[in-house]
């Protein structure tokens, strides 16, 4: 297996992977989506609310709210030593909201949650929780803990995860013409005359759709769009609660969990 | 009603956008091009800012009148 970083930055991650099969992708991507665990706020005790958002609405809109998560210092609930349906410090984190509308409307952002671990606050200050009219009132705590994505999708460290074949484009220059309808047709601009010539652009962008191949005036047509077996372009979109690497890596130890678990239960058959 | 935290269809983010967004198309700008530059590409996401209207701001307008009235109304019985 080869592995090429594309692109980079704190949310996202491109890379092209080559030597492997579609069957381990598709594991590494369903892995991703639902066993990586990350933080989310899943029981929330309401305390006083006039506002004029139902609790449940409420308590919703603070369950899709990501946080940042720490793996090292936090367990699985269902994995945590202290057996317990609360918690303890080891699997649970409290964050409180006391908000008061005493002059005029105000916004109350994921900011003004107040966190008892500073490493676990929300990704960004400034989602609009709810809006207080003058005189309402939100108090509320939130316990938040670790979960996997295929209990429910606010645990999904990840907004998108996606993987494609490798495009490979032949253009065969003793039948083109270079008339241009290819170029012209491609919806991600890959192709680009240059001269009596059909040029590749930006190959990645290739989304295999054919357009290009029937188009071509030609009979057979000159160009000719396929992909590289065992080739694959994997795209990863976090939704800030880990960074991209480390959602991979988390994927690929939990893989290797899961298969030895898994050769462990054919032992177990066999005997 | 109020902006939804995340996009309904791939979970990313969104509620924090919703304010600069708004603010930006209001003041001229256009609407696509305010989305590009928040960095939101997929049609999913752009819809959820697109097509969003902020119901909340009109319901509050009657909790802001009744608090309105009734500061008026304790004015007048403390005269």
């Amino acid at each position: 297996m080869e592995i090429e970083v594309l692109e980079k930055d704190d949310k996202n991650i491109r890379l092209l992977v080559r030597g492997v099969d579609t069957p381990f992708m598709n594991a590494l991507r369903r892995n991703i989506l639902a066993e990586v665990p990350c933080m989310a706020i899943d029981e929330v005790v309401i305390i006083e609310n006039s506002s004029v958002l139902h609790d449940e609405i409420i308590a919703h809109r603070l369950g899709l709210i990501p946080l940042k998560t720490d793996l090292e210092s936090y367990n699985l609930p269902e994995e945590c030593s202290c057996k317990s349906e609360f918690g303890c410090n080891l699997c649970r984190v409290t964050l409180t909201l006391d908000r008061e509308a005493k002059d005029g409307t105000v916004t109350v952002y994921s900011g003004e949650l107040v966190s008892e671990n500073p490493n676990i606050t929300p990704v960004s200050d400034k989602i609009p929780i709810i809006k207080l009219a003058k005189g309402q009132k939100l108090r509320l705590e939130a316990y938040a803990r670790l979960g996997k994505g295929k209990i429910h999708a606010k645990w999904q460290p990840v907004s998108m995860c996606a993987y494609k074949h490798m495009p490979q484009i032949k253009i065969d220059a003793k039948n083109c013409d270079a008339c241009g309808r290819c170029v012209e047709i491609c919806p991600k601009k890959v192709l680009a005359k240059n001269g009596d010539k059909i040029e590749i652009r930006d190959l990645l962008a290739c989304t295999l759709c054919q357009d290009c191949v029937d188009v071509c005036p030609k009979e057979p047509p000159a160009i000719e769009v396929g992909w590289e077996k065992n080739t694959f372009i994997f795209n990863l979109e976090s939704t800030g609660v880990l960074p991209p690497e480390r959602i991979l890596e988390e994927a690929l130890k939990i893989l290797d969990k899961n298969l030895e678990e898994f050769a462990k239960q054919i032992e177990v058959q066999k005997t | 009603m109020i902006i939804p935290v995340r996009c309904f269809t791939c979970g990313k983010l969104i509620g924090d956008k919703w304010e600069e967004f708004a603010r930006r198309v209001k003041m001229g700008e256009n609407a696509g091009d305010v989305l590009d530059s928040l960095g939101i590409k997929r049609y999913c996401c752009r819809r959820m800012l697109l097509s969003h209207v902020e119901i909340i701001d009109e319901v509050l307008r009657f909790y802001e009148e009744t608090e309105k009235r009734r500061e008026a109304r304790g004015y007048y019985y403390r005269e």
